[in-house]
């Protein structure tokens, strides 16, 4: 990793770090620097981030040490843990999983459903807020219909969704669609509301035309929060799955969590669930590495 | 560039028996009223007025963001009807857009214009070799200083060659000694390009520094209150501001927009410090009368 897109991300505390120790840090430029040297300058500089890092993997040791001793004395303290899996016994189903084409059928499949309805809703809530924050007549038109069908959370539309559509799978996928929808819609609204005034009116008198107008300073104006709105569908996105899985679903990763439960498999409910989150945060850093390529301009 | 420099005098701007006011619950509320003013070819004219007065709204007006309610606009005969890229604007707020870089800000216009891309690549490092930001062409504007944002802006709005630039306090956000560079620079630029230039201000010395012509415009309803002609000699110097001329220029206008000021806030106008310089000065030159 390269120093500048470190300090990139924490310009505070860069400056804050070189401002406080002018003495050491402010050396001749033209003496050569030492590897040593070099080495100390670099983890002075990124004295925050590991000290992150290494309290955040202590925490999560921790996490794990105490979930041991709970299984494994099978405390019974308001919450019982007599039949929780212990992380040894998770381990052993996840090695055992890992081989299993089942499990990776499931989480293929849970994937692929994601990656329908998420994508779905990406292509149909952006162009939609970008045309509704630029007109009027659209924003009259729909806002009132999204906002009476916004509040109903997608896990309420299993029944009608399983009327709509003719199998299960397009239900499913309809739920996940749905889950994702509405926070894309309000945040791309969002950033189109928030676009400067200023800009347009530069873009006008430098000879814009309305679609360039709309090329060029509403649609990456709005980015930021597209990208926000994107992140956030993706969450709703994984929530309604689950939910719809756990419902409906003859596969799929929640399918495969409720399944372990009614087999009596209790390692399985908590791969099952690991495996949940382990997806659900690749989505997220997948979704924040495409904003960060789209938008080089940001510091985020 | 060669293409503006050989160009006839372009830029005759005229605004004619012009008022402009915005509708509220109240009624109608008169922004600038009874407006005439012009500027030739190749002038630079500034308007100076107490912050609030309509002089933004008139250079609005002038850009085709604003429709006059009564009067005329007009650039070379040819009546504003909206924005062009015939005339650029250059804004307080520097107004570069954040997803492009320096370059790819000046290259806007030429982009709207069709030109093809290499063309227009050339076209843009040329400018910025000119205003010293060949450097900076790839770094995005939050990286920029604001002296080196609003370079970038004036060479943006001039990019497309417009026959007018027109600039509303475009320095009025930096801090002195960027402020006076910048004067320097647009100076400079100006007389390179021989564009006609109107500059909305309400800092008297940038305003003399720079004119050829004032206009001083009153408190709400804004109105010209004042024609002032700026007989300094041309380069302009920094040194010229501790002139007699300049200083005698200065306190004219000053105590014509202070005036205006106390107007605009209500306060009582006094007879001290007026001394009789609240006569009608329209037609007049200011230099004439102290």
């Amino acid at each position: 990793m390269s120093i500048p897109a470190v300090a990139r991300q924490q310009p505070e505390d860069e400056t804050r770090v070189a401002a406080a120790k002018p003495v050491s840090t402010v050396e001749p430029a033209y003496q050569p620097i030492a590897i040593g040297t070099f080495a100390a300058r670099w983890f002075r500089l990124n004295k925050g981030r590991i000290r992150a890092i290494l309290i955040g993997a202590a925490s999560l040791v921790v996490f794990l040490v105490v979930w041991h001793f709970l299984t494994k004395y099978r405390v019974v303290f308001f919450v019982r843990f007599t039949n929780v899996p212990s992380p040894l016994a998770v381990h052993e189903s996840l090695t055992k999983a890992i081989h299993d084409p089942k499990f990776l059928m499931h989480i293929l499949l849970s994937c692929r459903r994601i990656l329908l309805g998420f994508s779905m809703a990406a292509l149909v809530a952006v162009p939609l807020g970008l045309l509704m924050g630029r007109f009027k007549l659209i924003h009259e038109v729909i806002f009132p219909v999204a906002e009476v069908l916004r509040p109903i959370p997608a896990i309420a539309w299993v029944p009608m969704a399983i009327m709509l559509w003719p199998t299960n799978e397009q239900s499913i996928v309809f739920i996940t669609f749905l889950g994702s929808f509405f926070p894309i819609l309000v945040n791309t609204l969002h950033g189109m509301s928030l676009v400067d005034p200023v800009l347009v009116r530069a873009a006008r008198c430098l000879g814009a035309r309305e679609t360039s107008i709309f090329r060029e300073v509403y649609f990456p104006a709005s980015l930021p929060h597209i990208f926000t709105g994107l992140t956030v569908g993706m969450g709703v996105a994984w929530v309604s799955l689950i939910a719809a899985e756990m419902i409906s679903g003859q596969y799929g990763i929640g399918y495969f969590t409720w399944e372990a439960y009614s087999l009596v498999q209790y390692a399985d409910i908590a791969l099952g669930m690991i495996a949940i989150g382990v997806l659900g945060l690749t989505s997220r850093l997948l979704i924040r590495a495409a904003g960060r390529l789209v938008m080089p301009w940001g510091r985020a | 560039m060669s293409q503006i420099d050989t160009k006839a005098p372009q830029g005759h701007i005229e605004v004619n028996n012009f008022a402009l006011s915005y509708e509220t619950l109240d009624g109608s509320v008169a922004a600038v009223t009874d407006t005439e003013i012009h500027v030739k070819p190749g002038e630079f004219v500034s308007i100076v007025g107490p912050s609030g007065c309509g002089k933004s709204t008139l250079l609005n007006a002038v850009a085709g963001f604003l429709t006059p309610t009564k009067g005329t606009v007009t650039v070379d005969g040819e009546l504003v009807k909206g924005p062009s890229a015939e005339r650029g604007m250059v804004f307080q707020q520097y107004s570069l857009f954040p997803w492009k870089t320096v370059r790819e800000n000046v290259e806007f216009g030429l982009k709207m214009r069709g030109m093809a891309r290499s063309q227009r690549e050339r076209a843009a490092r040329t400018l910025l070799g000119l205003a010293g930001l060949e450097a900076f062409e790839k770094h995005y504007p939050d990286r920029l200083s604001g002296g080196m944002k609003q370079r970038v802006g004036i060479v943006r709005a001039l990019a497309t060659g417009p026959k007018v630039l027109l600039l509303d306090e475009p320095f009025g956000a930096l801090d002195a000694q960027t402020r006076v560079i910048m004067q320097q620079i647009l100076t400079n630029m100006w007389q390179r390009l021989k564009i006609s230039v109107l500059f909305v201000t309400h800092d008297i010395d940038e305003a003399i520094f720079l004119s050829d012509r004032i206009y001083c415009m009153t408190a709400r309803p804004g109105w010209i209150k004042a024609e002032i002609a700026i007989p300094l000699e041309r380069p302009r110097q920094q040194s010229m501001m501790m002139s007699s001329e300049f200083l005698a220029l200065r306190r004219g206008l000053m105590s014509l927009i202070r005036e205006e000021s106390l107007k605009a806030m209500g306060g009582e106008i006094s007879d001290l410090g007026m001394q009789g310089l609240n006569i009608e000065l329209h037609g007049h030159s200011l230099a004439d009368v102290i």
